[in-house]
């Protein structure tokens, strides 16, 4: 494998005497979906949260192509190429779903408080561009019918593709999915996985998704890293993850481990 | 521009050309409070209605403003004109400084940061006896400009009002704009706005001198209008006047606040003989808008106009 | 001389002590923070000094009628106010509590007019030996009734099942109420008392202090007492408030008299700033 996109190493992230990530390492290489799956409080939330600076480590260091980004502002990391969807859809409620796009594109399409204030020079153009870039990323979703939809009004479905188009907005290299097949019908997971599969062929962008819904994880996964309590139990490609003893156990317990004849 | 808007903007310019030939001066003077008022609650609608945060320094500013200029006024000897915007700035980088406080908190804790904020400033001024006149005050220097003094309510019209709507205009138009978006995401959801690239605290900050900016502008004017400066007006107290005035008025509506503070201003005199009884009226009014219409009354006219437009529509 | 300025701290600490508990007390029991508490403390004071001058009651029993009417007081906050706002934006709420202080304290100004009243003692504020050390009764009063109104509130707290329903019922609403805890009693009962409570302090406290609307300003040293403490703490409460008045007292004895407030409010903000889980509380960090 060339050089990973994103490199965690051994990161560990405590809450007072919870330990909710124990030496922790994966590497995401670039280019390819990579997932991280495990039961329920294994630490699959925490990690993601650790990459984009929400939680420090408390141990370890975590790499964006030899650059390290543990320890910086939120904000900082997302402009180093970072994006994120949100578990319970954090979407701008009031704000239309054209709206919610444009928030990440602003800073590709910057202009001054003078020009703010004005609405001269550069104002009007500066807007259209953003407003046409937003336009394309909800067609890239499947939303171009809904740009004026106020974002709390879309329905569940929709407004996990707007989350998408959202985070594609700040035009990442690496798009972190938190539980985006989450509470969605088989159909819209077929059609989250053809986006999602899309994205990544056609605009080599890296992926890493934290799910438990297997139709989605098994069909686009490159390769799949396994969490439980904290700390990585197997890793490789879909099908031979499956199989693997630990994961059985971690998910069914011991008993289904003996039934599957493991 | 819109045609409805083309149209509003001639309306206004003849209002303003006409006005001060047709109207008596007490009336030119309210309307000079009036909009004075409205620019100081147009800072309060930045930070607390757009930015989503808090804020009691309000009063604070405006005493910064009033009494910064006319000190720099009578120590320098730099006009009004001057000395005005230079403190405005200066208010505005205190207010970035206050805003800073966001960072380690919020809500209850902000409230209580802006107040304990305006209190100070307020003893400050009371005790800073040689220079801000101590608690008896200060009178304010008339505003000269071009060799002509601007001191009755007829002349500073024309020196407020147009300023009052260049800070509204040059608000709205920035609240349209990519900074309006970021403080609109933020308000709603900070954990987003931060993963979206927004410097979440940076926003916060500028809308805190935004408000600083507007309060000492807001606040040079009431004081020219006032002619004397009294330390006792700054308290909290009016801070939660200016924010009464807002909640009223509708947040997010530069309408609403200016028929808001007309509401206010105009107040004392509607209550004819049960004037002290104007503080209470003012609390009631808060009161009974946060529980019953935390919207303002700039909801209650789009109700009316929905309800106008659904009744049309049910017309066969 | 030290000794001196730390003796009559104590009173201006017992008294900042006394109002901190009633801020910690409708936090604790309610999520709410009562911006306009100092206010209601005032008005239950007034409300003695109403049932003296306007209906004429001896002392003493128009004290027992402020307390009786601040339990409806605090009937009339939670249904008019604290119920409807319920699921109201933290925004709204902090308002709304700032209205409510500033409502009864024009009301105040209105119908009983700005300047100060005299308000009686009601122990002796005269001072009495007491094996050869000079203590003031009334004094004496605000230091006891504040611990013992902390012994009272921590016993329910921790001891009594009723405590126990409020502190599960202001963690997490839904959860008591499926376990059958009647919610709004609750909050219903902690604003009731927090009524009973601030009369009471305005009572003791009116005579040290002259009696006018303003006097609700104490509120925010109150405030600070119980940042201090750590707000959800109500042993801080305590603590924070006779840490505030040595404080202050040194600060004024030993920099100057006349910044002593200002001094008060500098340590608000450097607390808030510094250290928001004040001296004694934990911070509690934030789930994502």
């Amino acid at each position: 494998m060339s050089a990973p996109l994103l490199s965690i190493r051994d990161v560990a992230v405590r809450f007072g005497g919870i330990v909710a990530l124990d030496g922790v390492s994966l590497d995401v290489a670039p280019g390819s979906i990579h997932a991280v799956i495990g039961p329920n409080g294994a630490g699959k939330s925490t990690l993601l949260n650790a990459i984009t600076g929400l939680y420090r480590p408390a141990n370890g260091a975590i790499f964006l192509q030899e650059k390290r980004i543990d320890g910086l502002a939120p904000h900082l990391i997302t402009r180093m190429g970072i994006a994120r969807t949100f578990q319970n859809t954090e979407l701008f409620g009031d704000m239309t779903t054209i709206e919610n796009v444009m928030i990440g594109l602003d800073r590709h399409h910057a202009y001054g408080l003078l020009t703010a204030v004005t609405h001269a020079g550069t104002f009007k153009r500066a807007e259209a561009e953003a407003r046409e870039a937003a336009a394309k990323l909800l067609d890239l979703v499947g939303l171009s019918g809904q740009m004026t939809v106020a974002a709390s009004a879309l329905p569940f479905g929709n407004q996990r593709r707007l989350e998408i188009a959202r985070a594609l907005a700040i035009q990442p290299r690496l798009l972190l999915l938190d539980e985006p097949a989450a509470g969605l019908r088989e159909a819209e997971i077929d059609d989250l996985n053809a986006i999602l599969l899309r994205l990544c062929r056609t605009q080599g962008l890296t992926i890493l998704v934290i799910d438990h819904v297997m139709p989605l994880v098994m069909t686009i996964s490159d390769r799949i890293s396994v969490l439980n309590f904290g700390r990585k139990i197997a890793e490789g490609e879909p099908e031979q993850v499956r199989r693997e003893p630990e994961v059985i156990k971690a998910y069914l317990g011991d008993r289904a481990k003996h039934a599957l004849g493991a | 521009m819109t045609i409805s808007k083309t149209i509003a903007a001639f309306v206004g310019v003849a209002l303003f050309l006409i006005s001060p030939h047709v109207l008596p001066e007490f009336r030119l003077f309210q309307v000079c409070l009036i909009a004075a008022t409205a620019v100081v609650v147009l800072g309060q609608t930045v930070v607390t209605g757009f930015a989503g945060q808090i804020s009691l320094a309000q009063s604070a500013f405006v005493a910064l403003g009033g009494y910064g200029s006319t000190i720099l006024s009578t120590s320098t000897g730099q006009p009004f004109w001057v000395t005005l915007p230079v403190t405005a700035v200066a208010v505005g980088v205190i207010g970035f400084v206050l805003g800073q406080a966001t960072l380690r908190v919020s809500g209850h804790y902000l409230a209580l940061a802006t107040m304990a904020f305006t209190a100070i400033v307020q003893l400050a001024l009371i005790h800073g006896d040689p220079l801000t006149g101590g608690a008896a005050g200060m009178p304010v220097p008339a505003f000269e400009m071009f060799g002509r003094t601007f001191s009755t309510g007829g002349e500073l019209f024309y020196v407020i009002l147009p300023v009052f709507v260049a800070l509204f205009v040059m608000t709205a138009n920035a609240m349209s704009s990519r900074f309006g978006r970021g403080l609109a995401a933020l308000r709603q959801s900070e954990t987003a706005a931060e993963a979206m690239g927004l410097d979440v605290l940076r926003y916060k900050a500028g809308a805190f001198a935004a408000s600083g900016f507007l309060g000492a502008i807001g606040g040079g004017m009431l004081a020219l209008l006032s002619t004397y400066l009294d330390p006792a007006q700054f308290s909290i107290t009016q801070s939660v006047y200016f924010l009464a005035i807002a909640v009223v008025g509708g947040m997010l509506s530069p309408v609403g606040i200016v028929v808001s503070s007309a509401l206010f201003v105009l107040l004392p005199e509607l209550l004819q003989s049960f004037q002290s009884y104007l503080g209470l009226v003012f609390a009631l009014l808060l009161l009974g808008f946060i529980v019953l219409r935390p919207e303002g009354i700039s909801s209650i006219a789009r109700t009316l106009v929905r309800v106008k437009d659904s009744s049309a529509r049910e017309v066969p | 001389m030290l000794a001196q300025v730390l003796a009559s701290s104590a009173t201006a600490g017992a008294v900042y002590a006394l109002i901190a508990l009633g801020f910690v007390l409708i936090h604790k029991g309610t999520g709410v923070v009562h911006f306009g508490y100092g206010d209601q403390v005032t008005f239950g004071a007034y409300l003695a000094l109403m049932a003296q001058v306007l209906i004429g009651l001896p002392f003493k029993a128009s004290i027992v009628l402020a307390l009786l009417l601040s339990t409806v007081l605090g009937l009339a906050i939670y249904f008019l106010l604290m119920w409807p706002l319920r699921n109201a934006s933290l925004l709204s709420r902090i308002i709304a509590s700032l209205a409510l202080g500033t409502v009864m304290r024009e009301f105040l100004r209105a119908y009983m007019g700005p300047n100060a009243w005299p308000f009686p003692f009601l122990l002796s504020p005269n001072p009495i030996s007491v094996g050869g050390i000079l203590v003031v009764p009334a004094n004496l009063a605000v230091v006891g009734v504040s611990f013992g109104v902390l012994a009272m509130l921590f016993v329910l707290f921790e001891k009594t099942i009723f405590g126990k329903a409020i502190i599960a019922a202001c963690d997490n609403r839904t959860g008591a109420a499926i376990v059958g805890v009647r919610v709004s009693n609750v909050f219903l009962a902690i604003w009731i008392i927090s009524s009973v409570l601030a009369t009471l302090a305005g009572i003791l406290i009116a005579p040290m202090l002259t009696l006018s609307p303003d006097m609700g300003l104490i509120g925010i040293k109150g405030f600070t007492a119980a940042v201090l403490g750590g707000f959800n703490s109500l042993p801080g409460a305590v603590v924070g408030g006779v840490l505030l008045g040595v404080l202050e007292a040194l600060g004024g004895t030993y920099v100057s008299s006349a910044l002593k407030d200002m001094i008060s409010y500098s340590i608000l903000i450097a607390v808030i700033l510094a250290r928001p889980q004040g001296i004694i509380g934990v911070l509690v960090p934030k789930k994502v």
